[in-house]
């Protein structure tokens, strides 16, 4: 897929501060890419210059070749953007905000209707649309925020943190439907400090840390570029015979085996996946009497904390 | 489901929309709106009575509800400036930038959308001052009107101007309030000019060159009130509100296309 976003030594600073430090990103058309980093990342910085509301120190970054220095009218015609913290007066509803932005994005009267609606709905925020925002609640206000995105169906939606304050259902659900925006044709990034939501939405994971990308790739790339990552424990029912743990040692995607006392094998290796099935043919072929067997990947967090030293808590700890 | 069918939206649509956007956020604050409305009726009820019977001018009460029909427009139109640090504070003005909007549909929207709002909202009041000065010329009070409208633009326009280059609430405040003193004080909206050059012929100069003094000459002049006119020919004040219009309305889009972006609100 060509890149619909193409970011060029993009920079910001403030001050002595760099929030952003030359930033060298390219989002493929149609995928959805995660920017994952604690608070104090470069994240929204990013966005920020992206959607054309702050102007990069240096460098750049193309949309759809449309230079954001040089042409952000058009930029802007491209992107549709939920930001971090709700934008809203206090005294506006939801219905006067997600409607007014929709005719603002151009949809038709009829669209419009239809779609505030629907969105509105399966928000679960139609019964509250005539309420002034001041009464409603962060998760409220967040989902008028997404909404605005969901109902507009940009050519690039780009969501920041689109489910904080929001309960687990209803995290569930809107990562639903921002999964189907994409497939209708939308590119998407999705800022997030959630490991689990950058997970399982992500095609590809940037990772950032104090403005500067650290690697990008798919969230299972990144988790097998960690040597020994992918944990498996063979608990037995009696000791393992040496000649067993020999036999696993050779695999070569085995890093490391560990041998607990009560009886269990601990293996850190790669591509859990791929070796698992020659283990138990081992086990088997060997007559070894297995109680149980447990495999883990490694998360988004230990990619992080490869990369940076520091897991994304004391990373958001550090960055304040 | 199915792609949503999107219209080019142009530009004269785009500016309604904004214009649509600040008229009626307007209206939403109906406690200030009301407030305002019994502040009007008590100053012409109240003060304009009482301090006209102590005010050795001829036909002063309609001299001053005249001026005070000008002196709201001028407070009503400045609000929009505040509604940008309202915006600021909730992250607002940083959503509007990222619209599929240019700078300078923005701007002039919400020049227009300002002004527009402040003669709506004045538009009501005036007719109550109407009511006590009278009309004597109609086609005066349209020409006068139109006036007062371009003058709301220009306010509107340069409140935007000033709130967009301080980004500082408390800074912007405190000049707004420096501005009211001065942009009031110094023009005729209470008083004739003769008794200001009287007082000081500097305070009579900056008086003669205030946006105010020619909206509220014209008003004068369109509700028939003339007995103390500043300019003889109702064009000058027409012209020097013009001039003050377009000066603020394309200086606020120049400022706002090389300048503005958001963050770094105070």
């Amino acid at each position: 897929m060509p890149a619909i976003i193409r970011m060029e030594n993009l920079t910001k600073k403030f001050g002595n501060f760099v929030a952003v430090d030359h930033l060298n990103l390219e989002v493929e058309e149609g995928e959805i890419l995660g920017l994952l980093g604690p608070n104090g990342a470069g994240k929204t910085t990013t966005i920020l210059m992206l959607a054309t509301v702050i102007r990069p120190t240096e460098g750049t970054a193309y949309v759809r070749d449309y230079d954001v220095r040089k042409n952000p009218d058009k930029v802007r015609e491209l992107l549709g953007i939920a930001f971090q913290e709700p934008k809203m007066l206090w005294v506006s509803t939801p219905w006067d905000i997600v409607n007014w932005h929709a005719k603002v994005c151009g949809l038709s009267t009829s669209e419009r209707k239809q779609r505030v609606k629907e969105v509105l709905e399966a928000l679960d925020m139609w019964d509250y649309r005539r309420r002034n925002v001041h009464a409603l609640s962060g998760g409220m206000r967040k989902r008028v925020e997404l909404a605005k995105v969901l109902i507009q169906r940009p050519k690039i939606a780009i969501v920041d943190e689109p489910t904080a304050q929001i309960d687990i259902v209803g995290k569930h659900k809107i990562w639903r439907m921002l999964k189907e925006l994409c497939e209708q044709g939308t590119t998407m990034i999705l800022a997030t400090n959630e490991l689990y939501e950058a997970d399982v939405l992500s095609d590809r994971v940037a990772i950032m840390h104090k403005g500067k990308l650290l690697v990008c790739d798919t969230p299972k790339k990144l988790k097998d570029s960690i040597v020994g990552g992918d944990v498996v424990e063979i608990q037995f029912e009696a000791d393992p015979s040496p000649k067993i743990v020999e036999k696993l040692k050779q695999f070569k995607e085995v890093v490391k085996v560990v041998k607990s006392k009560s009886s269990m094998l601990r293996l850190y290796l790669n591509k859990v996946e791929e070796v698992v099935p020659k283990i138990m043919g081992v086990l088997m072929k060997d007559g070894a009497s297995v109680s149980s067997i447990r495999m883990s990947e490694p998360s988004l967090d230990d990619v992080f904390a490869h990369y940076t030293g520091l897991t994304l808590e004391e990373a958001q700890k550090e960055g304040g | 489901m199915r792609k949503p069918k999107k219209r080019g939206v142009s530009l004269t649509r785009k500016l309604l929309f904004v214009v649509e956007r600040d008229v009626r956020l307007f209206f939403q604050y109906k406690a200030m709106v009301i407030m305002r409305a019994i502040w009007f009726v008590s100053q012409i009820a109240f003060f304009g009575l009482i301090a006209s019977r102590m005010v050795a001018i001829e036909d002063y009460f309609r001299y001053y509800v005249g001026g005070l029909s000008t002196m709201t427009l001028y407070s009503a139109a400045i609000f929009i400036g505040f509604d940008i640090y309202e915006e600021a504070e909730h992250g607002v003005f940083e959503y509007l930038l990222s619209l599929p909007v240019s700078r300078r549909e923005l701007v002039l929207g919400r020049s227009i959308g300002g002004g527009l709002r402040a003669f709506i909202y004045v538009g009501a009041l005036i007719c109550i001052a109407l009511y006590v000065t009278g009309v004597a010329n109609p086609l005066n009070l349209l020409l006068a009107l139109f006036s007062l409208f371009l003058f709301a633009f220009g306010v509107s326009g340069m409140s935007i101007t000033l709130a967009v280059a301080i980004k500082s609430s408390d800074r912007f405040d405190i000049l707004m309030g420096v501005l009211d003193a001065l942009v009031v004080r110094l023009s005729t909206a209470m008083y004739p000019l003769s008794v200001v050059k009287e007082a000081n012929v500097f305070y009579g100069w900056i008086a003669n060159f205030n946006p105010l003094t020619y909206a509220s000459d014209l008003f004068r002049w369109g509700a028939g009130i003339e007995s103390m006119l500043t300019f003889e020919n109702p064009l000058l004040p027409l012209l020097g509100i013009i001039v003050f219009f377009a000066f603020f309305t394309f200086v606020g889009i120049v400022l706002y296309d090389k300048n503005i972006e958001g963050g770094g609100w105070q």
